[in-house]
C-alpha cells in the first residue's frame, strides 16, 4: 500500500517537475487525439450520408407487355445484393404521371389504352452493387429495359472506399504520434532520475516500484490529454453541425449526444490505453538496460 | 551473511583482466580489509558481490544465493540484506539528508511512523542527526560519508560493503566512521571494506585481504596494512 501510494505521489510529483514537457505531451496528446475523434466523425458522417443516399438508390426495371409481374418480382428479390423491390403497375405509373405532371398526363390516354409500361422499382443495401444488379436485371427475359443513376453509385463508392482508407491511415499515422511523443516524454524523465532509479535498485527496489510512477506519470498526461480532447470535440462538432446544417440542410449530419459521448468515452480509453503502453515499453527497457550487470 | 567466491575471473572488454581465479571465503559476521593498489580490483570484486558485475568465470555465492542464476526479483530482495557504501557516496542531490535514508526504507514499503523511528535512531547513530534537514551539496564531505553509512545500515543488512569509507576525511573522522563499522560488525553484520588508510589498518587489526592485479596474493587474520604487492 505505501509502495502504491509513493508511486501515485511520485507520479503526480513528476508530471509537476517537467511541467514544460508535460504541458507540451498534453498538447499534443490532446491534438493527436482530437485528430483521431474528428477523422472519426467525419467518417461516421460520410457512411451515415452515403448510407441515406444508398437508401435512395434503386434500379428501375420495365417489364414486357404481359407478363406475371408478382413472379419477376419475387425471382429479382431474390438476387444477392437486393434489398426490397416494389412493384408498380400500369396504373400506377400513370397515377405517378399525374401526379408529376397534372392533366397533361390524360394526353397518353388519347392513344386509347394506357400506353406505360408495368415496372419494378429495386433497391439495393449497398451503392457499390448497383452495376451488379443491373446488369443480372439486364439479363432477366422479361425485363425488356432498365433505368438506373450508375455514375452517382459509381461515386459514392468511391467517395465511401476513400474516406474509410483515408480515415484507417490517419488514425494510424495519429495514435503512432501520440504513442512516439508519450515514449519520449517517459524517457525524459526517466534519463532525468537515471541515478536515483540506479540507487534505488542498489538499496532493493523492485522493477515494479521503479517503474510504476513513470507508468502514472505517461497516464495521467494521457487521459488528461484525451479528456481535453474529447471536450473540445464535442464543443466544436457541435457548432460546426450547427453551421454545416444551415449550409447544407439536405444533408443528414449525425447528432446524437449518446454517440459523440461513446466517441469521447472511446478516446479517454484509447488514450490512457496507448500512454499506458509508451511508459511501460519506455520504462522497461531502461530497467532491463540498468539492471544488466557488467 | 556469508561469501564465497570459486575460481572467480572477470575479464572486461577488450581484454582487462580485473579479477582473475578468486578463491574468497568470507563467514557470517567476519570484518575484513580488502587492501591492494589502486585498480586493483578491489571495487570490481565488491561490486560481484552487489552483483553489479557478473564474473566472466566461476561462481559466486553470497548468504546462500547464487548469483549467476538469481532473478531481477529476487535480486532485488537480496539487495535489501546489503548496505553498500559506494566510493563517490552515490548521495541524491535534491533530498535532504533524512529522505537520503529514509528512501531505502519507502523502497522497501515500511510505514511510514516505522521509517521515521529508524531514520532517526540512525542518524543520531552517525552522528549528523542536527543535519538532517540539509541536502548533500550543503554537508561536509565527512557528514556526506556518515550519510551514505546510515542510508547502507538503516535497513539492518547482514553484510555491508564500504569501498573506500574514510578516503577523503580527517583521520579523527576517519576514526569515528572505523569505530561506527566495528560497532556494526559487533552486533553481527559481515563487513567487506576495501580502504587504502594504513593508519586504520594497522590500528584496528582485522583479516585482512590483499589483491594485487586482479589476484589473492595475500589473506591473513589480524594483518597489517603493508602492500606485498607493491603500489
Amino acid at each position: 500500500m505505501a509502495a502504491v501510494r509513493y508511486a501515485c505521489r511520485d507520479g503526480i510529483r513528476l508530471v509537476a517537475r517537467h511541467w514544460g514537457m508535460s504541458f507540451l505531451t498534453i498538447f499534443t496528446a490532446m491534438s493527436v487525439f482530437y485528430i483521431i475523434g474528428a477523422s472519426t466523425l467525419f467518417v461516421l458522417n460520410i457512411r451515415n450520408i452515403v448510407g441515406a443516399m444508398e437508401n435512395q438508390l434503386s434500379i428501375q426495371a420495365y417489364l414486357k407487355p404481359g407478363v406475371d409481374i408478382e413472379s419477376v418480382a419475387k425471382k429479382i428479390r431474390s438476387i444477392q445484393g437486393v434489398k426490397n423491390v416494389k412493384i408498380i403497375t400500369k396504373e400506377m405509373a400513370l397515377e405517378k404521371l399525374r401526379s408529376r405532371i397534372g392533366s397533361q398526363a390524360d394526353a397518353v390516354m388519347l392513344l386509347g389504352e394506357n400506353p406505360l409500361p408495368a415496372s419494378i422499382e429495386v433497391r439495393v443495401s449497398k451503392a457499390s452493387g448497383v452495376a451488379e444488379i443491373a446488369r443480372i436485371l439486364v439479363a432477366v427475359p422479361e425485363v425488356e429495359d432498365i433505368v438506373y443513376a450508375g455514375s452517382v453509385a459509381e461515386k459514392l463508392t468511391n467517395v465511401s472506399n476513400f474516406v474509410e482508407r483515408f480515415s484507417i491511415i490517419m488514425l494510424i499515422i495519429a495514435i503512432a504520434a501520440s504513442g512516439i511523443v508519450l515514449f519520449n516524454t517517459i524517457r525524459i524523465s526517466i534519463y532525468s532520475r537515471e541515478e536515483e532509479i540506479g540507487v534505488m535498485m542498489m538499496v532493493g527496489a523492485t522493477s515494479t516500484y521503479v517503474a510504476l510512477p513513470f507508468v502514472i506519470q505517461g497516464f495521467l498526461l494521457g487521459l488528461t490529454g484525451a479528456l481535453l480532447a474529447s471536450l473540445l470535440l464535442g464543443g466544436s462538432y457541435y457548432s460546426a453541425v450547427i453551421r454545416l446544417k444551415e449550409m447544407l440542410p439536405f444533408l443528414p449530419f449525425l447528432e446524437s449526444p449518446k454517440l459523440i459521448g461513446k466517441l469521447g468515452f472511446m478516446l479517454v480509453c484509447c488514450g490512457t490505453a496507448i500512454s499506458l503502453i509508451a511508459s511501460l515499453i519506455a520504462v522497461e527497457g531502461f530497467i532491463r538496460k540498468a539492471s544488466k550487470p557488467l | 551473511m556469508d561469501i564465497k567466491f570459486s575460481g572467480v575471473t572477470k575479464i572486461f572488454p577488450p581484454d582487462i583482466v580485473a579479477l582473475e581465479d578468486i578463491y574468497l571465503q568470507v563467514d557470517r559476521g567476519e570484518f575484513v580489509y580488502l587492501v591492494g593498489a589502486t585498480g586493483s580490483g578491489k571495487t570490481t570484486l565488491m561490486r560481484c558481490i552487489s552483483r553489479e558485475v557478473i564474473p566472466t568465470r566461476g561462481q559466486i555465492s553470497v548468504g546462500g544465493n547464487m548469483l549467476r542464476k538469481i532473478g531481477r526479483f529476487d535480486l532485488a530482495l537480496f539487495r535489501r540484506d546489503i548496505g553498500v557504501v559506494f566510493q563517490d557516496f552515490m548521495l541524491l542531490p535534491n533530498l535532504t539528508a533524512f529522505e537520503n535514508v529514509a528512501f531505502v526504507l519507502e523502497v522497501m514499503g515500511l510505514p511510514s511512523k516505522e521509517i521515521s523511528d529508524r531514520v532517526s535512531e540512525v542518524l543520531k547513530t552517525v552522528g549528523i542527526w542536527r543535519r538532517r534537514n540539509l541536502y548533500p551539496p550543503q554537508m561536509s564531505g565527512g557528514e556526506q560519508q556518515r550519510l551514505a553509512i546510515a542510508r547502507a545500515i538503516v535497513n539492518d543488512p547482514s553484510l555491508v560493503l564500504a569501498d573506500e569509507p574514510t578516503g577523503n576525511v580527517d583521520s579523527c573522522t576517519a576514526d569515528e566512521i572505523m569505530q561506527l563499522f566495528l560497532e556494526i560488525n559487533a552486533a553481527g553484520t559481515t563487513v567487506l571494506m576495501a580502504t587504502h588508510n594504513q593508519t586504520l589498518v594497522d590500528t584496528y587489526r582485522q583479516r585482512v585481504v590483499e589483491i594485487h592485479h586482479g589476484r589473492i596474493v595475500r589473506d591473513e587474520a589480524q594483518g597489517g596494512y603493508q602492500l606485498n604487492g607493491g603500489c
